[in-house]
């Protein structure tokens, strides 16, 4: 009975680990969908504030930025906390202009020491592209991110 | 020549929640004489949040990403309970293929759940082997849910009226290479440690619940098909689309620790069956996966009852004519199991502190089920 036990624990010994090691080797586990750091259009947005009212976490606020935006006349903007924000994406489905949208960038990428960092305003969440590792795929407006990762690209 | 001290007096003492032995965050106050435990006392509180009226400050759709929560170990069977809850609300059919994709990840999800009991019950009885193999198994399917919903743990994959999104083309293969891994591993842990002398000797004849007691107690889920009562909301009142598949409903006799061990272990075989049963039914060409429903549902109550890996999860809403539910009443599964079900079995047999462990987490309730 325990000799059965034995033998599969045998098995097992013989096999590689199972673990990896993260990050010296390895970045973290991601997918095509995994919902990570949001990035902003700002050339889109116009201010309906249903990101933030839509946000259970209470991570998104409204802040006002200078500058020419004939599509928001309030301009305002959202900030995102990432210390409360939870990345359910309920903000990105909300969005009735596919101004928000979401990367695969998650993990420790977004792990900080400073704790002023992690609020993001609108001008940082428009910059998307900081480090040429993140692989850029959607949840939803695949062609826009696409496309302002061009802009990005052309711009740096 | 030395001296024996032989304690006579009951003594109390705090078990949980920083101890090994306990599930998850409760804590429990025993009462020793002894070895032998007299009573025990469950010191909820550690994890409560107070789901229910958070769910009335926030928007139906929003409250999926909330009711996930109750329940680290098997999310989705808790979205799904609160879904049906307001599809019932709305009075509305959602499509076949968005109620097929739910059985699925739903039944992922009691794999998962069982899983990081096997996890759970290893550690507790000594077997330090068995929880990497379980974790191992359960990382693959977390794997297969960051592939198909985009997060590991906490899914959000349901929404009232179908799934959030379409599923991807490799979905088919994806899955049953996924399950194949699992089913390979779990054999191996079948073989290892349910036929193991020492898990067997441990757990039989400990923590025992008959038939009939078990339903007084208010038990369901496996703990009461261990007593030998076939109940099964998958069978007796079918949801989404389990009226659809064929599957058995593993029950056991003597209703002690050894028996839930051997049914958690074939559920997760009726599962992978239930899963490959399904796969080829998913249609890839059909668009309609989820409905457009108004943001303010129709005046009313919605029921929503399933089967979660922990027994018969209920859920209860209102409506008063606004975006914002009125009431939310969740029925737990994980309740009775430490509050009456542990103390009949306490002042039943002789439970030593030595079993305490065994039974708690044979019993495999969910610490911030009990809270919310």
């Amino acid at each position: 009975m325990v000799i059965k036990t034995f033998k599969v624990g045998l098995k097992y010994l013989l096999r590689r680990p199972y673990t990896r090691l993260v990050p010296d080797r390895e970045g973290p586990l991601t997918s095509d969908r995994t919902r990570g750091r949001h990035v902003l259009d700002m050339s889109k947005c116009t201010g309906c504030s249903m990101c933030q009212k839509v946000c259970p976490a209470d991570a998104i606020q409204m802040v006002k930025v200078e500058g020419p935006w004939p599509q928001n006349v309030k301009k305002i903007f959202p900030r995102i906390d990432y210390q409360r924000c939870t990345f359910c994406g309920m903000c990105v489905e909300a969005c009735p202009f596919n101004a928000l949208s979401m990367t695969n960038i998650s993990g420790w990428y977004l792990i900080t020491r400073d704790k002023k960092s992690t609020l993001y305003n609108p001008e940082k969440l428009s910059k998307v592209f900081e480090t040429k590792e993140y692989r850029i795929t959607m949840v939803k407006s695949l062609a826009e991110v696409q496309r302002l990762k061009k802009e990005g690209e052309s711009n740096a | 020549m030395k001296e024996v001290i032989v304690m006579n007096e009951e003594i109390e003492l705090f078990f949980g929640p920083q101890h090994p032995g306990a599930p998850g965050n409760v804590g429990f106050k025993l009462k020793l004489k002894g070895e032998r435990v007299l009573d025990v006392e469950l010191i909820p509180g550690f994890l409560h949040r107070g789901f229910e009226k958070m769910m009335e400050n926030r928007w139906w759709e929003v409250n999926v990403v909330l009711s996930s929560r109750y329940c680290v170990e098997d999310p989705d069977n808790m979205e799904l309970g609160y879904v049906l809850a307001v599809d019932d609300l709305y009075g509305v059919e959602v499509p076949e293929k968005a109620n097929h994709v739910r059985t699925v990840v739903a039944e992922m999800s009691r794999i998962q759940s069982h899983l990081f009991w096997i996890m759970f019950m290893g550690a507790g009885l000594g077997a330090r082997y068995i929880p990497s193999w379980a974790m191992a198994a359960r990382e693959e399917i977390l794997k297969w849910y960051d592939y198909l919903t985009g997060h590991r743990i906490y899914h959000h994959y349901m929404v009232p009226g179908g799934i959030r999104w379409n599923v991807p083309q490799d979905f088919n293969e994806r899955t049953l290479h996924t399950l194949n891994t699992v089913s390979k591993i779990v054999r191996d842990i079948e073989e290892a440690f349910i036929t193991n002398k020492i898990v067997r000797e441990r757990t039989e004849g400990v923590g025992v619940v008959k038939g009939s007691i078990a339903v007084e107690l208010g038990v369901s889920g496996p703990t009461l098909r261990a007593a030998g009562i076939p109940y099964d909301i998958r069978k007796a009142d079918p949801y989404a689309s389990y009226g659809k598949v064929s599957f058995e409903v593993p029950v056991g006799s003597r209703g002690d620790s050894y028996d839930r061990i051997k049914i958690r272990v074939k559920e997760i075989y009726e599962s992978i069956k239930i899963i490959e049963q399904l796969l080829p039914k998913i249609n890839y060409e059909d668009k309609a996966y989820r409905l457009q429903l108004p943001t303010i549902p129709p005046n009313g109550e919605g029921l929503g009852r399933v089967e979660a890996a922990r027994g018969e999860h209920l859920v209860h809403v209102v409506n008063l004519r606004s975006r914002y539910p009125y009431r939310v009443r969740i029925r737990p599964p994980s309740m009775p199991l430490l509050t009456t079900v542990l103390k009949y079995i306490v002042s039943n047999e002789e439970v030593t502190i030595a079993d305490f462990p065994v039974i708690v987490k044979s019993l495999d309730p969910c610490a911030p089920d009990i809270d919310r």
